[in-house]
């Protein structure tokens, strides 16, 4: 009786201890991996080839998305502000929403697929087959060889990928403004500069790099993490899509209330 | 491999920051010429922002560069940036108002004459030129929520006080003031034809008080002449006579004027007396009174002098009958 009572609290102490335990490995790896830094004859020789792998591949998903939804934005906001609303104001949603919101989350819930999940697969697999513990094993520091420059990179190419999607973004909606819209460029750009910040950029890139870390650091805490053979792989690259998308979301609103 | 990825990698690098640094400077208006700086002094700018467009005549001439308030904070400036081939008007002020419904404002440069209605502020400061601003629609609209609820009142009270029975009343006031005025027009138009009769009578007066001052004049006239031929003591010995023959008849009236007086008083008590003796005969006193009160006796009277008169007839024709006249 007593016992059947208890089990709920029970449960929900164990979860809350659970989770405690993975925000205290998770940040003491994070501690390794920043005391890391200082192995850079480490980590910089990766770091190049993992801004390619992190930014450069990730250009085009990223233009894709921010493609459709520049079009996407154009069209909807046409639609929405009819009436009184003067349609240049088109431009000013299109410009304020991609650069503040769409750009940056939207580009970084595409990366946290793209790259988290495959950042946590692969340093899930190479836990499962023990490379990681060979890299310990021959005093190879792994956080410096396989993290840093992962986290270092899309700090660095994140900004620059969401810079440029929120380019096409803006652009895609303005020719869709063009060409189905019937709005002319001057009145799209007196939209989009209407309420113009360069603020808005200076938000967007620092939204970016603290995506980039989230997404990458995710990644390999869900990586470095993983039990269980490939199964465990597959529930790795799960939980960080997951994660990394809930973080990336509450990072979001975060910077919201803080910078704006 | 590894030099092509470099290049990759540094070209997406510079390509993402060109973009963020180009965009940035386009969309906040492009690259411009080197700018003539203004600052404009106002009580308040509303909604303006820094980058806000400024407009000369309707044509934008440069932008809003800084929004701040005056040291004191009685004043905001407003630092403006200009085309140089710009030449501002005479007495140049500025104008903060809306742009468009939508929230975006602009400066205005305009020659102060042109908007007279505004209340500029003139900062004590050289070279700062004063400025106003217009109300926020956010006021006008307040403001015409607080007339609209207004004239909601007033057509409340105006319908709880114009009834069908005011209106009737209303209407009867306005039918009695026609008639009040007509009236009136009537009463002016009488006295005014009265005005004119009186007019008329007091020129007539006047013209006979000319005469009889006329008149007086040759009357005086003739006295002076009169006077001038020293006949003064005839004249005085003849008004003498004639003052003393009017005393002796002064005393004659008197005189007349005592005998009837006493024969008002001998005729007021024979009246008297008439009166009480009538007084008693419509009471019933007397042979009279009962004569005037009782017609049977008064027609039995009339019967007995009836018969009277046939005696006195009897007896002149028969003497005889009725007297037996003896000696011894």
């Amino acid at each position: 009786m007593i016992e059947s009572v208890l089990r709920p609290f029970s449960t929900l102490g164990v979860r809350f201890l659970a989770l405690l335990e993975e925000l205290g490995r998770a940040a003491t790896l994070f501690a390794a991996a920043f005391r890391s830094l200082r192995n850079a004859g480490v980590w910089f020789p990766n770091l190049l080839p993992e801004m390619a792998r992190i930014g450069v591949a990730s250009v085009p998903i990223a233009l894709f998305i921010a493609t459709f939804t520049g079009i996407v934005m154009s069209l909807q906001a046409s639609y929405t502000l009819t009436g009184a609303i003067p349609v240049y104001f088109v431009g000013t949603l299109v410009g304020k929403t991609m650069i503040l919101e769409l750009g940056p989350v939207l580009t970084a819930l595409t990366l946290a697929g793209r790259v988290g999940a495959n950042i946590s697969a692969e340093l899930g697999t190479m836990r499962v087959t023990e490379q990681v513990d060979a890299l310990e094993t021959l005093a190879y520091d792994p956080l410096a060889y396989l993290v840093v420059p992962r986290i270092l990179a899309a700090v660095l190419m994140f900004p620059i990928v969401v810079l440029l999607a929120m380019t096409i973004g803006i652009a895609s909606g303005w020719v869709t403004a063009l060409q189905l819209l019937d709005m002319s460029s001057p009145e799209f750009v007196k939209g989009l500069r209407l309420f113009f910040d360069p603020w808005d950029v200076w938000f967007a890139v620092i939204k970016s790099v603290s995506f980039g870390a989230i997404v990458t650091g995710v990644g390999c805490y869900c990586g470095l993490r993983t039990e269980g053979g490939a199964e465990g792989v597959g529930r790795s690259a799960t939980r960080t899509v997951v994660v990394a998308s809930m973080l990336i979301l509450c990072l979001d609103a975060f910077w919201a209330a803080v910078l704006l | 491999m590894d030099r092509r990825r470099e290049a990759l990698v540094g070209f997406v690098v510079l390509l993402g920051i060109a973009v963020a640094v180009v965009g940035t400077i386009w969309l906040q208006g492009g690259w411009r010429r080197s700018m003539v700086e203004l600052t404009a002094a106002s009580a308040s700018v509303g909604q303006l922002v820094p980058g806000a467009s400024v407009r000369f005549r309707g044509v934008a001439v440069g932008r809003v560069e800084e929004v701040r308030l005056a040291p004191g904070g009685d004043a905001v400036l407003v630092d403006l940036s200009v085309d140089p081939g710009l030449a501002l008007p005479e007495n140049a002020a500025v104008l903060v108002a809306p742009e468009s419904l939508f929230g975006d404002w602009q400066a205005e440069i305009l020659n102060r004459a042109d908007f007279p209605q505004g209340e500029f502020l003139d900062y004590p400061q050289e070279g700062v030129l004063p400025g106003t601003a217009l109300p926020d629609f956010s006021r006008l609209t307040a403001t015409a929520d607080e007339i609209a609820r207004n004239l909601t009142v007033i057509s409340e009270r105006f319908e709880i006080a114009f009834t069908e029975e005011t209106a009737l009343n209303l209407k009867n006031a306005i039918d009695n003031i026609g008639e009040i005025s007509n009236g009136l027009n009537e009463m002016i138009a009488q006295q005014a034809e009265r005005f004119e009769d009186l007019s008329r009578g007091v020129n007539a007066s006047a013209e006979e008080l000319g005469a009889a001052a006329r008149s007086a004049r040759i009357s005086f006239e003739r006295v002076d002449s009169m006077i001038a031929g020293f006949d003064v003591g005839g004249i005085m010995a003849n008004a003498e006579a004639s003052a003393e023959n009017v005393r002796a008849l002064t005393e004659d009236m008197n005189a007349s004027l005592e005998e009837i007086r006493s024969a008002a008083a001998t005729a007021d008590s024979a009246f008297g007396r008439f009166n009480a003796l009538m007084a008693s005969a419509e009471d019933g006193d007397g042979s009279l009174g009962r004569l005037l009160g009782d017609p049977a006796l008064a027609d039995n009277a009339a019967e007995a002098i009836e018969q009277m008169r046939a005696l006195l007839a009897d007896i002149q024709e028969n003497p005889k009958k009725y007297l037996s006249l003896s000696i011894f």
